[in-house]
């Protein structure tokens, strides 16, 4: 079966001032119909750049080679005319910022319906019946008032809710939120996942949800893969990913998160070091430098993704070992 | 239980705010932070929580008289520092330091980092030689996990978590007996952030300092404050030792935001979590009467319209405002 969407080794290079900057390297992943992956790392792990790759929104200095297919078809840097018909219709996505995302001299009702003229060729009373209802299904209080809001009138919750409604407008088969609870506070962000978690069991819509926060990830996401220095070093379920991780940079990272229920006498588990240098990454395994059962061979050359089964796989010199 | 380090009483924080009337020239004042009162004791972490807008780094700002106090007490070693002008305010500054969340940004991008460190040395301690004052900087620096050759760098050559080690070493240079971290690690990669708290803690047990610890994070302040304190809205709403609030919490409030925190853990589905609390917070410029929770309540009844619920004691250590805290406890209707 062709997955909803497949990407193969993918790679993202900026130019800059000071050369070559390789941001995402040889990145594999799929996502089938009403699978929720989530995409997790820290900052300049690559997680926003892949996708942002995969839609072809990358920054004018930014170039993306391999194969991004959705339904078996190359989409990876089609003209714009033609991505143009995929995105905001097929493949939507909803950005950490509310605010940035819409903009401030339109209505809301005016930027809602804009989708549905365009990809649906909907008359300006069907697109605002339709406009009504999807902000009703996402949970906005009096939306005919909202209608002819302005995003300023709104809080960060209710425009983050109008961008997951303007997403969701042309039923979308791929939906991708980058950050979508960052920027909120705990009750809103409650609320918000609480949606994305109805929105994904009651119409199909595939999601990918790229976040620094393994609650999240626990809560909503199917499968997992974890990026650092602009590789996935470990992709599997959810259940694999938490309960039996492999990567020791999976296992640290879960180690060193603070929880509600975690020991509290002892130290938290570190990490050592600092996240690389993108521009001067070390030869070998990034992580290496950082990483307390290197071996000479994580100096020498990157690892492999090693299938573990199940879907279930890591890149780690030590796996075989261990 | 050691004695307090720091008394505040009643303390309320006004904001002059422009907006309003004819073309926004009105003006209306913001109250940020009501009627709170709380003691730092010695060697003690007290984390204050709470949600955007609930006035929680006004509070820490306050205690240091960074922002003047609209009314209320801020006693340290048995004067008022709110009644104390700015210039006799210098040397008490000296042991009440701050470390803001943005470390870059709270960081002169001109100066080394050294003499980042150092500063509060030359303010405070002129008489020292600058042989002296590199020599205590190294120290510090050493301490907070910097190696000392990094001094002559500039802030701009630092990652977050290294900053943030700038800062906590500028703070912690004086020998302070207090210091308030308004967000000190929300800005941090997760790896890093872990480092930084194991740091504020290791500094706390070494030297026995107070710390107001302020975050939205209840996992990070579990881990991080012996007293929790949780605000809403400007007010006081539960104030507690940290193992009775996180096995009891007991205004509705605080009950919320608990069953709001995603768990790293996969057999807990968000479908799984209790019902979200409805709604948002509402605006400052005008909240709600008599209890500032009631609007998002679902226990609300005609009394918390009416009156602001006080501080009432439930155990020893532990206190909560709600007027109904009583017998959603005896019900377990709060769960």
């Amino acid at each position: 079966m062709t997955a909803l969407l497949d990407c193969e080794q993918l790679q993202v290079r900026f130019r800059t001032e000071d050369g070559e900057v390789c941001a995402v390297n040889d990145l594999n992943l799929q996502i089938e119909q009403g699978e929720c992956l989530g995409i997790v790392g820290e900052s300049g792990s690559g997680k926003s750049q892949s996708v942002l790759a995969m839609l072809g929104l990358l920054a004018g200095n930014g170039m993306a080679t391999g194969s991004v297919r959705y339904r078996g078809r190359e989409i990876l840097n089609l003209p714009r005319t033609e991505l143009d018909q995929l995105r905001g219709d097929r493949l939507a996505m909803v950005f950490q910022d509310a605010l940035s995302g819409l903009t401030p001299t339109m209505r809301i009702g005016e930027q809602l319906t804009e989708s549905l003229a365009r990809h649906r060729g909907l008359s300006r009373a069907q697109a605002k019946a339709k406009v009504l209802e999807i902000l009703e299904i996402v949970k906005i209080p009096a939306p005919e008032t909202r209608y002819n809001a302005y995003p300023f009138e709104l809080s960060g919750g209710m425009r983050q809710r109008v961008m997951i409604a303007m997403a969701m407008l042309c039923q979308p088969e791929l939906l991708i939120c980058d950050e979508p609870t960052t920027a909120l506070d705990v009750t809103v962000q409650a609320q918000i996942l609480r949606l994305l978690d109805g929105l994904k069991r009651h119409t199909g819509t595939a999601i990918i949800l790229i976040t620094h926060d393994l609650g999240v990830v626990a809560g909503l996401c199917d499968k997992v893969l974890i990026m650092y220095a602009g590789r996935a070093v470990e992709t599997g379920s959810t259940r694999d990913i938490f309960n039996n991780p492999r990567h020791p940079y999976t296992a640290g990272l879960l180690r060193s998160v603070p929880s509600l229920r975690g020991d509290i006498s002892a130290d938290l588990h570190t990490i050592p070091g600092q996240p690389p240098n993108l521009e001067v990454l070390p030869a070998g395994c990034a992580f290496a430098p950082r990483c307390e059962q290197a071996i000479a061979a994580c100096q020498l050359s990157a690892p492999a993704m090693l299938p573990l089964g199940g879907g279930h796989a890591a890149a780690c010199h030590r796996i075989d070992a261990t | 239980m050691s004695e307090p380090v720091l008394q505040v009483d009643d303390l309320s924080v006004h904001y002059e705010v422009r907006g309003g009337g004819f073309l926004g020239r009105g003006r209306q004042q913001l109250k940020a932070v009501q009627n709170i009162s709380f003691e730092l004791r010695a060697g003690e972490t007290l984390g204050v929580v709470g949600e955007t807008g609930c006035g929680k780094s006004s509070l820490g700002r306050a205690v240091l008289q960074l922002v003047r106090p609209a009314g209320g007490r801020v006693v340290w070693q048995g004067r008022d520092l709110c009644s104390l002008s700015n210039k006799e305010l210098k040397p008490v500054r000296k042991d009440l330091q701050v470390v803001f969340q943005d470390p870059l940004s709270s960081l002169n991008p001109r100066m080394t980092i050294g003499e980042i460190i150092g500063e509060p040395l030359r303010i405070h301690e002129p008489e020292l030689s600058t042989g002296q004052r590199e020599e205590k900087v190294a120290a510090m620096m050493e301490r907070v996990g910097l190696l000392p050759e990094l001094s002559r760098r500039y802030p701009n050559e630092f990652s977050g978590g290294q900053c943030q080690r700038v800062s906590i070493a500028r703070a912690m240079i004086l020998q302070p007996r207090v210091i308030v971290c308004d967000e000190p690690v929300s800005a941090l990669d997760v790896s890093i952030q872990a480092q930084i708290c194991n740091l504020l803690r290791a500094l706390q047990r070494d030297t026995g300092i107070a710390m107001i610890f302020i975050t939205h994070d209840l996992s990070v302040v579990r881990y991080m404050a012996q007293r929790i304190m949780v605000m809403y809205l400007g007010r006081l709403m539960e104030l507690s030792s940290s193992e009775s609030f996180f096995a009891s919490p007991l205004h509705p409030y605080s009950r919320a935001l608990l069953n709001a925190v995603p768990e790293p853990d996969p057999d807990r589905p968000i479908s799984s979590y209790g019902e979200p609390l409805g709604g948002e917070v509402p605006s400052p410029m005008a909240p709600p009467s008599g209890c500032v929770f009631r609007t998002r309540c679902q226990h609300a009844t005609p009394i918390c319209v009416s009156t602001v619920p006080i501080l009432e004691q439930h155990a020893d250590a532990h206190e909560v405002a709600c007027h109904h805290w009583q017998r959603l406890a005896d019900t377990g209707e709060n769960q």
